[in-house]
């Protein structure tokens, strides 16, 4: 899909100007085409003989909203937040985080945005709760002086408490779950990329987990949920697309 | 809104977070350290018998062979520790915990970088224990009056030895194998790097093998300080090489390391196991 046929796209003006006056001055937009989160031109192939996972793929997502992106198995879901979170790199094309991609300023990029991966993998086994978000509110370069209110707000924040002594290894996969969801909202980002975050979760866990959805778009942040089929949430999206043959087609 | 940050204090918080982080993994298994230290006994009783079993050329009596074989085995437990680096990161991709450390604003490499600083210094503590054990249990003599300098001699060796481990670490990253590489190059430099005997008993051309890495040169200052052996090429000029490996191979192997990433992310293949 290319970004002419984005539904009702901010005016673009208006999103660079808004945005750039309520952001500290080295994140304020670069250009006024500038989005939270922007997928522009993306193409992606395995090999060089196969057919792309993602063709010419354009996503922009407008401050405060909230997007849903499905497809089948395979589809390609993954292999767009990988993108968007600067993991990888598309062939042909370039994620943006206000107009800048994730070369440019590593740094900058990745304080910005925030990949809940699929699965249960990303933890340290053998380390505590409370070790394991100590140990990402550090690398996440939070300020020394602020570590511990950060990493104990998000226990509560989380309803974590119980669990913060506990070792990953002795935990449930829902309680896991609800941690690396916590990991990933600890540093405050402004674009959220979550990859089947329901995964494990009950029903406590969900609405822990969308209450930190809510927050990141109060702030005018974006989040872009990815999930096979369409969720049944006490949230609605802003947008659905359905990731097919490459391309994001209206959900 | 709170904002992370990326002045050098954080950063410098981070590192040891990364250190922090592989204490803590290290002391939840008990019992590792007292397996290791159990190893050096075994190896110093090994070597202890050995030396006063045969006659070695070179060597004026059983004890000073003993002297020059502990330095040895400490060295191994570095050598160890520095090859450490790629199956650490091959766990690291194992578990998934590798894509947090790309996804964080600290980054992969110097994420790396920091994940070398735990092996090292556990590799300094097991060195400076195993001649410990040496002194007390097989009657060790150390030079005491050298020994102070050994500290930062085995600082400089560290960081001469660091970028091997980079190295294939960025090996690791492109083929997702490493470990297997670095048993050989261990056992090699165990030869050529005379941890066990001297390096003049090999033929001519591996003797010129032997000069052309910082283990032999290392190994020989740490016996000259450490237990008084000679030393050919004088403590002096081993120590100005010693500096030179790591002012060339450090940023050297940085760079490859910063390469095999950004190589990997645009393949795709990063996080592949």
């Amino acid at each position: 899909m290319s970004s002419r046929s984005l539904p009702a796209p901010m005016p673009v003006a208006a999103a660079g100007e808004d945005l750039g006056a309520s952001l500290p001055a080295k994140v304020r937009p670069r250009a006024v085409d500038a989005f939270p989160l922007a997928l522009r031109n993306v193409t992606k192939r395995w090999r060089k003989n196969q057919s792309p996972v993602l063709q010419e793929l354009d996503l922009a997502l407008e401050p405060g909203s909230f997007t849903w992106v499905g497809g089948r198995n395979g589809a390609g879901k993954t292999t767009m937040l990988r993108i968007a979170a600067g993991l990888i790199e598309p062939e042909q094309g370039r994620a943006e985080v206000w107009g800048v991609g994730a070369q440019e300023n590593r740094v900058r990029y990745q304080t910005l945005v925030s990949f809940l991966p699929a699965g249960d993998r990303g933890l340290y086994a053998r380390l505590t709760v409370r070790r394991q978000l100590e140990f990402w509110a550090r690398i996440s370069m939070t300020r020394p002086g602020q570590v511990r209110r950060v990493v104990e707000e998000t226990i509560d924040a989380f309803d974590l408490r119980e669990l913060a002594d506990r070792r990953v290894d002795r935990m449930s996969m829902g309680q896991r779950q609800r941690l690396r969801i916590a990991m990933t909202f600890l540093p405050r980002p402004e674009t959220v990329l979550l990859d089947e975050p329901l995964t494990s979760l009950d029903t406590e866990g969900a609405a822990l987990l969308l209450r930190a959805v809510r927050q990141v778009l109060d702030r005018d942040g974006v989040v872009l949920w990815c999930s096979p089929s369409g969720e049944h949430l006490d949230m609605t999206f802003d947008a659905r697309w359905v990731l097919d043959r490459g391309r994001l087609v209206p959900g | 809104m709170r904002r992370p940050t990326s002045d050098a204090s954080t950063a410098g918080h981070a590192f040891l977070a990364v250190m922090r982080r592989d204490l803590s993994i290290f002391l939840s298994y008990r019992t590792r350290l007292v397996s290791q230290i159990l190893t050096s006994v075994f190896s110093l009783t090994l070597f202890y018998y050995v030396s006063r079993l045969v006659h070695v050329s070179g060597f004026k009596s059983p004890s000073s062979y003993f002297g020059f074989v502990v330095v040895g085995i400490s060295m191994v437990g570095v050598m160890y520790s520095c090859f450490s680096i790629p199956e650490l990161l091959r766990q690291e991709l194992v578990a998934g915990t590798f894509d947090r450390l790309l996804l964080s604003p600290f980054g992969a490499v110097r994420s790396l970088m920091a994940m070398t600083l735990f092996p090292l210094l556990y590799s300094f503590i097991l060195a400076a224990s195993t001649l410990g054990l040496g002194c007390l249990l097989f009657g060790l003599q150390l030079h005491w009056s050298t020994v102070p300098l050994s500290v930062p001699a085995m600082a400089l060796a560290l960081l001469a030895f660091l970028p091997f481990g980079l190295l294939f670490a960025a090996l690791t990253v492109v083929v997702k194998q490493g470990s297997v590489g670095t048993t050989w190059v261990i056992a090699l430099l165990s030869i050529v790097g005379g941890l066990y005997f001297p390096v003049s008993l090999l033929p001519h051309w591996v003797q010129t093998a032997a000069k052309l890495q910082p283990f032999t040169s290392a190994t020989s200052v740490l016996r000259h300080l450490l237990v008084g052996s000679s030393i050919g090429e004088g403590a002096g000029g081993a120590l100005v090489k010693l500096a030179v490996f790591a002012a060339v191979l450090v940023p050297a192997s940085t760079l490859v390391l910063a390469r095999a990433i950004r190589f990997g992310q645009r393949r795709g293949t990063i996080i592949e196991y």
